[in-house]
């Protein structure tokens, strides 16, 4: 090894530029995310909400839904998050994934029949939802063999499927309802 | 105080030591207003600190939208700790640990790393070297193609000029790591350059 080059080396890292202008500017960016800043929940008070939130807007939409079109009507299930028929604990299996890809494109499909009150009240529930399952992702990266975190991210997606799931019901009963 | 430090030193020293109080006096009210909400005052620390952080995060990661993506990632995390800065270090040391954590944090969760190589292999040119002129181009270039831990400990200690125990602290490495890995760095730099005919 040369030890006079490495010197030579050092010295001429030293006259390196330590400051170099960025091609563009990157405050817009940085000011559009500190003045609308994230509030961070933690996972489990996020996984709480979810809940919450899920419930209270799926009786919001079963009440629209119910006024618009008589009180005989019965258009919403119970709000039940009933455990999803697939896989294990910890994986989803591709069953899950089929029933997901189906539901998912039955809402997309059907969702335009229902009021657009309910549609946003249904889509902020998704985001919510796919917040959630992002944030827990996000976790298990950092932790990825956390069972705690994996049983949660199951729950989100069970959440999701089952809320998928109730819409299809919703706009099932609106059909029977115009059919009559 | 400013005028007090030019009456202890000689004329030019004390005006540029003057210049430099001024200057943190300045930082130090900004930041001040910054914990206090205020946006122009963050943007006013951003212009001032934006090329140091984007330099070191452009070195370390050597892709021209990683660096730009830590750099803004790391002016957002730097708004959100700002209660927390105690002014222990300068204002920019405080930067530069916070966009540390935001290449390797980033580094971590995208594995993008060996894509990086291979894209910088069949480059002419690093971004970071756009910085550079001359022959200090060839070093730039040099250090880009090294591998990552290497390259993060000559950054931070041959070019901005970190102690390898300011080094370790921001890496979360042991101080032993950091000097192995600079000596690393060093012999695959001059193995590099040497075979590219460069004479330091």
């Amino acid at each position: 090894m040369n030890e006079q080059r490495e010197d030579k080396l050092t010295t001429a890292a030293r006259q390196l530029a330590t400051g170099i202008r960025p091609q563009r500017d990157l405050w817009p960016g940085i000011e559009q995310a500190i003045r609308t800043p994230r509030r961070r929940m933690p996972w489990y008070a996020q996984a709480a909400a979810v809940v919450l939130l899920v419930g209270g807007s799926s009786g919001v939409t079963y009440l629209a839904v119910k006024d618009s079109f008589g009180p005989t009507v019965s258009v919403s299930p119970e709000l039940v998050f009933e455990r999803a028929a697939f896989g294990g604990d910890y994986h989803l299996g591709p069953g899950f994934q089929a029933a997901r890809n189906s539901l998912r494109a039955q809402l997309d499909a059907e969702l335009g029949r229902l009021s657009p009150e309910a549609q946003q009240d249904i889509q902020a529930n998704l985001d919510v939802i796919h917040g959630a399952i992002i944030e827990i992702n996000t976790a298990l990266e950092q932790e990825p063999d956390n069972a705690l975190l994996q049983q949660k991210l199951l729950r989100a997606y069970r959440e999701e499927l089952a809320l998928l799931r109730r819409v299809s019901g919703l706009t099932r009963n609106v059909m029977i309802r115009n059919d009559i | 105080m400013p005028a007090l430090l030019m009456l202890e030193t000689g004329d030019n020293t004390g005006s540029m030591v003057s210049r430099t109080a001024t200057a943190m006096t300045q930082e130090a009210a900004l930041i001040a207003r910054a914990r206090g909400g205020d946006t122009r005052a963050f943007e006013a620390l951003y212009r001032q600190n934006v090329d140091r952080v984007y330099g070191l995060c452009l070195r370390m990661t050597g892709n021209v939208s990683e660096a730009e993506d830590c750099a803004q990632e790391a002016f957002i995390q730097a708004w959100n700790k700002l209660s927390r800065f105690r002014g222990d270090s300068a204002f920019g040391t405080w930067m530069h640990r916070i966009a540390v954590n935001a290449v390797l944090g980033r580094i971590r969760k995208s594995k993008r790393e060996q894509d990086r190589i291979q894209v910088v292999a069949e480059t002419a040119s690093s971004p970071a070297s756009m910085g550079d002129s001359g022959e200090l181009r060839d070093l730039s270039d040099a250090i880009d193609r090294l591998p990552e831990g290497a390259r993060h400990v000559f950054v931070l200690n041959a070019v901005y000029g970190y102690s390898h125990e300011e080094s370790s602290d921001m890496l979360g490495i042991a101080v032993g790591t950091t000097k192995a890995q600079l000596h690393r760095a060093r012999r695959l730099l001059a193995q590099q350059l040497k075979e590219q005919g460069f004479e330091a």
